[in-house]
């Protein structure tokens, strides 16, 4: 009689979370763990928080960007992916919006995030008056080139990838080789990633192409520049930066165009009011993100590693994003 | 007791770490601490290889074709090869790659000469004694199996990207034949020339100048040929790492699945592995011939 008692009270019990609570918008959906460390970390704090304080149940599908926008975009399954780069899909995922079949949970999950030229702490520190890129292109003798020490060394971006055009077309509206520049192709990601591992230890200058959020970005403190021109229109960049100098004779001076993050989602989660706030205020500030991603990297943590750590860590940052309710269960949880 | 025999007793995840970042901390230190004398060490070098990279690149194209077909002839004494040869690099100069074709000849050929230096001394010294071979040979071993990034990382931290420590990464996987094959052809001079020199009197430095090397000299070349085509191998692993020429054309064409690109620069890469390797195949060859007919005469 006990028994039955207590499991009624339990059934009961569930009944009315499952009335009440949140469970009732949110039921069990899949979420994209994408394959490279700021993403998969998302994914799996996002995971942690809609189960315990949401009460969602969530299964976390592997996938890159490619594929899992494809199978969003015609089966939509994974409901969400958290950290979407979406210039690569920005025509589909257009149409897909209009169509209601996606929906944009957030713009910019992580701040500062995006590709652009960087330089080492020493830099700015020594050279306090570099304030733009076009500062510091005035002084190509603070950057000696090793093969040719009269010129300045600006890092480019290794043969091959798509940046590569990007930045052979802004050092030629930069008119950098007039200034007394040259652009090193430092060949691969390893060649670009040494050559600022090595200026930033042995604390020299340097100046090159680089993307956050991203471990060395973070673990050697890398200073975004800002370019000291305005982003010079979608026909100038589309239309001939990022196609390079075989196919437009004349670039135009830009900032480097916004990379577009967003948080995507199908209709069913743009259903849940309650997740969808928790996804628009889910905003990592860049530094911190930086700062896991080398956590993970000294550590080679996995995505739910580096989420505990992060829930531990960063309790002032996330407990903003939740109602104080939320907040108190998930940290019961952990 | 189950698990202890399932689970390999490792070291505890913290210790490992630790252990792993107290290396990479005593090489950031070492790097600081040394980096700027040691990329002073290796300044000669990028000189030489910048001055001979400027050289070919400024030298009017008609010379370096009258060179390379001169410098065919005088290897291999043929003129099917010596007209061959500059035909290829008319073909390769046709299609857009001389520069390209010149800055990886300078890489080449200054990786060619730093192996034969390095490597010839030590292979006669690991011939003189066994004790050193057993030390040198597993050395080498290394040199041509450790992938080449795992070594490239802290050479990188050291001197940066660009030619030196492209020249490095060359070397250390080009120069083992050049050790191996001195070694051999200096162990493998008979036996009985050798005491016929002692007979006549012959002191150490006589019998290594005037009969070992000599005899052995077939081997030898075919160590250099060897340190060649090895060394032209790894062009496109040093345009990895920042060093201009045919490598970087050919890993655009890797990225972006551009298949006549890769083609052509890869072809001009087995070009000039063809004309090198004939060369100093014939060259070795003709000296072999020329040797073996005095000693008979």
């Amino acid at each position: 009689m006990k028994k039955l008692l207590i499991s009624a009270a339990i059934v009961a019990g569930a009944s009315f979370g499952m009335q009440g609570q949140a469970n009732a918008a949110c039921g069990e959906f899949q979420m994209s763990d994408m394959n490279w460390p700021s993403a998969t970390l998302m994914a799996n704090v996002d995971k942690i928080i809609l189960e315990e304080g949401y009460g969602c149940k969530i299964e976390l599908i592997p996938g890159a960007t490619t594929a899992t926008f494809a199978t969003m975009n015609e089966k939509g399954e994974p409901h969400v992916a958290a950290e979407l780069w979406t210039n690569a899909v920005s025509v589909e995922l257009e149409k897909a919006m209009d169509e209601g079949r996606l929906h944009s949970a957030v713009r910019g999950p992580i701040t500062e995030l995006g590709e652009g030229w960087w330089v080492t702490p020493g830099t700015l520190k020594r050279h306090p008056e570099f304030k733009t890129v076009l500062d510091i292109l005035e002084r190509p003798d603070l950057f000696p080139d090793k093969e040719d020490p009269s010129k300045g060394a600006f890092i480019g971006c290794p043969a091959g990838w798509g940046c590569q055009l990007s930045n052979q077309q802004l050092f030629k509206a930069f008119e950098m080789e007039k200034k007394g520049w040259v652009l090193v192709d430092p060949g691969s990601q390893a060649g670009l990633d040494a050559s600022m591992a090595k200026a930033a230890q042995r604390d020299e200058n340097w100046l090159g192409y680089y993307w956050s959020p991203t471990a060395p970005v973070g673990k050697y403190e890398m200073a975004l520049m800002d370019f000291g021109v305005p982003f010079a229109g979608a026909e100038n960049w589309d239309g001939c930066i990022a196609v390079g100098p075989e196919k437009c004779a004349d670039p135009k001076p830009s900032a480097w165009t916004e990379s577009v993050v967003q948080t995507i989602v199908t209709p069913e989660i743009k259903a849940m009011s309650d997740v969808m706030n928790y996804f628009g205020n889910r905003i990592y500030p860049g530094p911190i993100m930086n700062g896991m991603l080398v956590y993970m990297e000294e550590n080679q943590a996995t995505g739910p590693d580096a989420a505990l750590e992060f829930l531990e860590k960063h309790e002032d940052i996330w407990t903003k994003w939740v109602s104080g309710d939320v907040a108190s269960k998930v940290k019961k949880s952990l | 007791m189950l698990e202890f025999l399932t689970e390999f007793p490792d070291m505890s995840r913290r210790d490992l770490r630790d252990f792993k970042l107290a290396i990479d901390g005593a090489f950031r230190d070492f790097s600081r601490a040394n980096g700027e004398a040691i990329e002073g060490f290796f300044d000669p070098l990028l000189w030489f290889l910048i001055w001979l990279e400027k050289l070919l690149v400024a030298t009017p194209w008609p010379f370096i074709l009258i060179i390379v077909a001169g410098l065919a002839y005088l290897g291999s004494r043929s003129w099917k090869l010596a007209i061959g040869s500059m035909l290829s690099f008319a073909l390769i100069g046709y299609f857009g790659m001389w520069e390209d074709t010149m800055s990886t000849i300078a890489l080449i050929s200054v990786a060619t000469l730093l192996c034969v230096a390095i490597g010839m001394p030590l292979g006669i010294w690991m011939a003189k004694s066994d004790r050193v071979q057993s030390v040198i040979t597993p050395i080498l071993d290394v040199m041509q199996t450790i992938p080449i990034f795992v070594y490239l990382l802290p050479v990188l931290m050291l001197l940066g990207i660009g030619k030196v420590p492209g020249l490095i990464a060359v070397c250390v996987y080009a120069m083992p034949p050049m050790v191996r094959l001195t070694n051999l052809g200096i162990r493998l001079v008979d036996k009985d020339v050798l005491e016929a020199a002692n007979a006549f009197g012959a002191n150490d430095k006589q019998k290594l100048f005037g009969v070992q090397i000599p005899l052995a000299l077939p081997n030898i070349f075919a160590g250099i040929n060897q340190t060649i085509m090895m060394a032209l191998a790894m062009v496109v692993i040093a345009s990895m790492i920042g060093v201009r020429g045919l490598g970087i054309p050919v890993l655009q064409a890797i990225q972006n699945q551009y298949l006549a690109l890769g083609f052509m620069n890869g072809l001009a890469i087995v070009g000039l592995a063809i004309i090198f390797d004939r060369v100093s195949q014939k060259y070795g060859k003709r000296l072999q011939e020329h040797r073996g007919g005095h000693d008979h005469g």
